[in-house]
């Protein structure tokens, strides 16, 4: 079973090998061609190896995806509720890019955005100059899996001191029944340059799937990107998302996950700072059903001065299954480093679970870093206090699970997004009678 | 005026008071590991039939296991032939059946550590079992304790003499295949405390083990067993020194609790193995599997632990909670300096109803030290309304140690509360100079600064091992016994 | 309308009230008051129907229902209201949204239908002015991070919005200054109807200099040991709670 995954991937690769992205260029065929050999050797991550010890991706396994070959067709319509107002928005079906239903930005000035088969043939050096230098290592199989396979993406460059005042939205569509879905992005803003950019990972059918997106996203010197993911897979989809981040001198990221759909979910977020430089990453994630949701974050502090800011909440009800591991490494000359990170979670049901693993490695004195992680169900007290103002017990749990939710939502900055995002979760809690316009 | 950190580390680091070897003749088994010495060692100790059994069957299972590596310590693969697992002090006949029976130097040697066994020298209301390389050499107090029906005495004594207990609660709470170093003490153990309370009893003086390894190129494999029964109550001690030798030393001990319905065990740990020196050369391994079994309802087990020797610390006293309205306790002061390295923490297993854990540990490293807080809180499905409070704290002298925090969370309860709150600081110049402003000295100061870190678990220790705690790492005792 | 015959409740194996018998009428204000330790704050929250209380005997009649049989939502429902000593933080849920919540259910279950949204937030508006409350309070997180006298003004609020029948004030006075006492008692006093009863329930004297009861009661030891008029409590504030407790010893 477990040869003839891998068997089929690489059978994929030579045969989608000549219409891949970049098939023309030796040094992204050398990539390639050494991530297969590593897949095919190492398959996806076991849960022997401590990074993945509380999610198993043996089910992903069990079936065989192949990339879409053809084009698929997608009413405009059906992805209306997805799209950010106001934002220029790249639209990926079954993982390749779907000009029309596009809406690509010409923000000229050298700034470059486009979808990554077309920078291969007309950004290469700006391609090769930068891919692959935040991973220098990969270290997992999906990683590799992605390296290998992908078959579209984004080239966003932003050269010296250049600020894209829309904010530009990803945004990915699975539509056909078992399909893989392998987007690579590519994200450079270079020193000074400011940028949005938002991630939406939707599903269209019933179907099961498989997105294994990977991201690399270089904030250089005094640059500032905020970046949003919303996953929004349909029931049986399987999700590996990484991002990785290279964050320079001064410069700053905000990231923030909200994580609703999905059976299989892997969201990772890397970030390496530099001197003084800032990252914040909120995340949200709920599961209900059976689905597994496994958050994975690493911040790594690798230069004095930096600062981190993590908090991350969780809410499991029926057979959910959730992970947050959150790690802090700060490097030995990563003096007067200041790292919080945060996780909440809510229990909502008898057989929902949660495995946590908040991991601080300090190798310099001079620091201050702390972690906190709670577990439990709303407050007795609290539900009482609603009782006593005459809401029934089951509308004030309710109330309260959303309010618990919602404090997430209402940090996002962008009212089109924070409104998008409040329908999601909405629709994914249960009922609590609340409208919107009182939120 | 500014202290520099190298003078805040000089503050930290003291020499190894209890670094020297007592000379006398021993009884030592050639270096070497296998069946016939196992059985070599079951004879010596005289033991029933079926405690060789066990220990073969130990031996047989370890043979199939893998020195573990998961954790975030480095050293050499141990060579386990070239060790020796039995060394005695050689005495006349059948081992001394009294205090004035036992060699004086010996005596001796346990008052240079301040444990004075002779009659008119006990410490008042603790009695003490000491046990030197791989027996035990006098038990003090037995006839007090044997008046209030509680059974002090060497493990292997307690082989001969309550064999059903033994039999019964052996292996219980660590089996034999629990883990690489657990199989292997199971295999080859040489003496230890056994302790047993009976129902109702609240024991009346404190119980301690002095563990004293002396013998070069040996290995220390302690076994200790505490059954507290229904409605008792016990207060432990141990305390570890040994000589300082360039080669390491391995210490590989199993310790056991057994707590039936309401009764409760306390036990305190000031663990002071020869650390190694400054280079990172010598000092012992120490590598303990500890657990204790809440077995019965409204049990409570306290592990309190200072840990400022060995040259490395593998070592997570842990409490399964498997009776309802069971408690148990975790707290720990880990110092680790110059090249020591320590993998510490602790495992809550909660299993019975309203089960509640509390974790406070408190890390400090200094030199080129690694101390490392590592726990597990697991909340089973049937633990209804189980709570668990975590704080785990380091503090970092110096740029070249780290501290690191691996907590594991795994729960499967929803009306579990689980809470983990962790931080990291320094001692910082701005801290000293407030206080030298004051008129404290520097000294003074970083010892004050280290006392109040480790308050809340010095506070735990009964009040003997708290001085004694406090003086080990270097801190004034003025007004500081909390 | 509220009718206490002989109400014994206890906490685990404690015995708290002892019988506590208490007739209230249309419109009246009650004092209770009694040292620390006397049971004031368990009869309040036994009458809101908090967990936690096991009642032994007794009976509660409220307007003709047994109160005792009711959820805490339905008693809300009915009108009672309790003003707590401690006011629970709720983050993430705002003052608006609660009270929207709270006042469509009583409305409901009064049949009448929901307040549209305009109608609902003049009204809140208007109350705000009888505490003294800045409007953004109102889409504050509930009580968070309120100081205890913004706490207090929230619960009176709430009072107003909610027009209980029967409204419960648990040591509202505590930790208050003299100024947030004022405030909160003007709040109380201008809500007080010919079909509106309030309980005090209060430690100090000084509540009662703003908001004047018509009777006053002294708990002690889980028993009502003197009721009287207003005079009661100035007496109380001179002789101290033991001369009540020795007289009914006595």
């Amino acid at each position: 079973m477990s040869v003839q995954f891998k068997e089929h991937y690489v059978s994929q690769y030579s045969a989608l090998q000549a219409s891949l992205p970049g098939t023309g260029l030796p040094w992204l065929n050398a990539l390639r061609k050494q991530a297969l050999d590593r897949f095919s050797r190492s398959g996806f991550p076991s849960p022997r190896e401590e990074e993945w010890r509380y999610t198993n991706v043996a089910p992903i396994e069990r079936k065989l995806f192949s990339p879409f070959v053809g084009t698929a067709s997608v009413d405009s319509a059906s992805l209306a509720r997805y799209r950010v107002d106001g934002a220029a928005c790249l639209v990926f079906v079954d993982g390749q890019f779907n000009a029309a239903l596009s809406t690509v930005p010409e923000p000229g000035e050298d700034i470059v955005i486009c979808p990554m088969g077309e920078a291969m043939e007309k950004h290469p050096d700006l391609v090769e100059k930068h891919f692959g230098s935040v991973i220098q290592r990969e270290s997992s199989g999906f990683l590799s899996f992605n390296t290998a396979l992908f078959t579209d993406g984004a080239l966003v460059f932003l050269p010296e001191g250049m600020k894209i005042d829309c904010p530009l939205q990803l945004l990915y569509v699975s539509a056909s029944p078992d399909v893989l879905s392998t987007a690579r992005n590519l994200v450079v803003a270079q020193p000074g340059s400011q940028v949005e950019i938002i991630e939406s990972y939707v599903g269209l059918g019933d179907a099961g799937y498989l997105t294994a997106a990977v991201t690399e996203l270089l904030v250089a010197d005094d640059s500032y990107v905020t970046w949003s993911k919303l996953q929004s897979e349909n029931g049986r989809a399987f999700h590996f998302g990484g991002l990785y981040a290279d964050v320079g001198p001064n410069g700053r990221l905000d990231h923030s996950s909200f994580s609703f759909g999905g059976l299989l979910v892997r969201n990772e977020v890397h970030v390496d700072l530099a001197e003084a430089s800032e990252c914040s990453l909120d995340g949200l994630f709920l599961a209900t059903g059976r689905q597994h949701v496994d958050n994975h974050t690493r911040i790594g502090h690798r230069k004095p001065h930096g600062v981190s800011r993590e908090f991350y909440k969780g809410i499991l009800d029926q057979r959910a299954r959730g992970v947050f591991q959150g790690r802090v490494i700060v490097d030995q000359y990563a003096q007067k480093t200041d790292s919080e990170m945060n996780n909440r979670n809510l229990l909502l049901s008898s057989d929902a679970e949660i495995d946590i693993k908040p991991q601080l490695e300090i190798y310099a004195d001079d620091v201050k870093c702390a972690h906190g992680v709670t577990v439990g169900q709303i407050e007795d007290e609290s539900v009482f206090y609603l009782q006593s103002r005459g809401v029934d017990a089951v509308a004030a749990r309710n109330m309260l699970t959303f309010a618990f939710a919602n404090e997430m939502v209402g940090k996002i900055d962008r009212p089109a997004l924070r409104s998008l995002v409040q329908d999601e979760l909405l629709d994914a809690l249960p009922a609590t009678n609340l409208r919107k316009e009182w939120l | 005026m500014s202290t520099s950190t190298q003078e805040i580390e000089k503050l930290i680091g003291q020499d190894y008071k209890q670094g020297f070897v007592t000379d006398l003749d021993a009884d030592t088994f050639p270096p070497g590991l296998n069946e016939d010495v196992i059985a070599a060692i079951s004879a010596k100790k005289k033991e029933p039939e079926f405690l060789l059994e066990w220990r073969l069957k130990a031996y047989r299972h370890w043979l199939t296991l893998k020195s573990p590596e998961w954790a975030f310590v480095k050293f050499p693969p141990i060579d386990y032939q070239a060790m020796s697992y039995y060394s005695a002090p050689k005495d006349k006949g059948d081992g001394p059946k009294s205090i004035e029976e036992v060699d004086p130097k010996l005596l001796e040697t346990y008052k240079k550590l301040g444990i004075p066994l002779a009659e008119q020298e006990r410490l008042a209301g603790v009695a003490v079992d000491a046990i030197f390389d791989s027996v035990s050499v006098a038990t003090t107090f037995k006839e007090k304790l044997a008046e209030a029906g509680v059974i002090f005495c060497p493990i292997s004594e307690a082989v001969q003499t309550h064999p059903e207990l033994v039999q019964q609660y052996l292996g219980s709470v660590v089996p034999v295949s629990d883990n690489y170093f657990a199989a292997l003490n199971s295999a080859v153990f040489t003496d230890g405390s056994f302790v047993f309370i009976p129902k109702g009893v609240r024991c009346p003086m404190e119980l301690s083990t002095y563990f004293r390894i002396n013998a070069a190129n040996t290995g220390q494999f302690e076994r200790t067993l505490i059954i507290a029964e229904e409605s008792s109550h016990v207060s432990y001690l141990e305390g570890c020194t040994a000589p300082m030798r360039d080669e390491n030393q391995l210490h590989a001990a199993v310790v056991e609790l057994v707590a039936l319905d309401n009764a409760e065990i306390k036990y305190s740990t000031v663990q002071n193995w020869y650390p190694g020196d400054e280079n990172g050369v010598g000092g012992i391994y120490n590598f303990v599997t500890k657990r204790g079994d809440c077995r019965g309802q409204n049990s409570k087990i306290s592990w309190t632990q200072v840990e400022t020797g060995s040259a490395i610390t593998w070592k997570y006293p842990s409490c399964v909670l498997t009776g309802d309205n069971s408690v148990g306790e975790f707290y720990s002061v880990a110092l680790t300096n110059n090249h020591q390295q320590a993998d510490t923490g602790t495992k809550m297993i909660h299993i019975g109803k309203n089960t509640r854990s509390t974790i406070i540990s408190k890390g400090i490293s200094a030199g080129k030290a690694q101390n490392i807080y590592r726990g597990l809180v697991k909340v089973l499905k049937g633990a209804e309304n189980a709570r668990n409070y975590t704080q785990c704290d380091s503090l970092l002298i110096g740029d070249k140690c780290g501290a690191h925090t691996f907590p594991y969370m795994e729960i499967r309860q929803p009306t579990a509360q689980v809470e983990h709150e962790a931080s990291t600081s320094k001692i910082s110049e701005d801290q000293l100079f407030y206080c030298m402003q004051r008129g404290i000295s520097a000294e003074d100061a970083v010892c004050m600064i280290v006392n109040g870190f480790c308050k809340e678990v010095f506070k735990e220790l009964p009040m003997e091992f708290a001085v004694e705690a406090q003086a080990l790492l270097g801190i004034s005792l003025e007004g500081s016994v909390g | 309308m509220l009718s206490i015959e002989n109400l014994h409740v206890s906490v685990g194996d404690k015995q708290i009230l002892k019988g506590i018998s208490l007739n209230i009428g249309h419109g009246e204000v009650h004092a209770i008051m009694g040292p620390n330790g006397s049971g004031k704050s368990t009869l309040a929250h036994v009458l809101a129907g908090r967990d936690g209380y096991t009642v032994n005997s007794g009976t509660v009649r409220y307007n003709g229902v047994d109160l005792l049989d009711l959820a805490p939502e339905e008693r809300a429902r009915e009108g009672v209201f309790l003003a707590f000593q401690y006011p629970v933080e709720i983050p993430g849920v705002s003052n608006i949204v609660l009270l929207k919540a709270a006042l469509n259910s009583i409305r409901k279950h009064k049949g009448l239908d929901e307040l549209d949204a305009m109608d609902f937030i003049s009204l809140v508006k208007s109350k705000t002015k009888l505490v003294d409350m800045d409007e953004k309070f109102l889409y504050r997180a509930v009580n968070e991070g309120f100081s205890g006298g913004e706490k207090k003004r929230n619960e009176i609020l709430q009072m107003a919005v909610l027009e209980p029948r029967l409204a419960i004030l648990d040591e509202t006075d505590s930790g208050l200054d003299i100024d947030a006492i004022k405030i909160v008692s003007d709040g109380v006093n201008a809500l007080r109807s010919e079909d509106r009863s309030i309980v005090l329930v209060t430690h100090y004297q000084r509540l009662l200099d703003y908001i004047k009861p018509d009777f006053v009661h002294v708990l002690a030891g889980g028993r009502i040991v003197k009721s009287g008029d207003a005079s009661l409590a100035l007496e109380l504030e001179d002789r101290g709670y033991g001369w009540v407790q020795q007289h009914a010893g006595a």
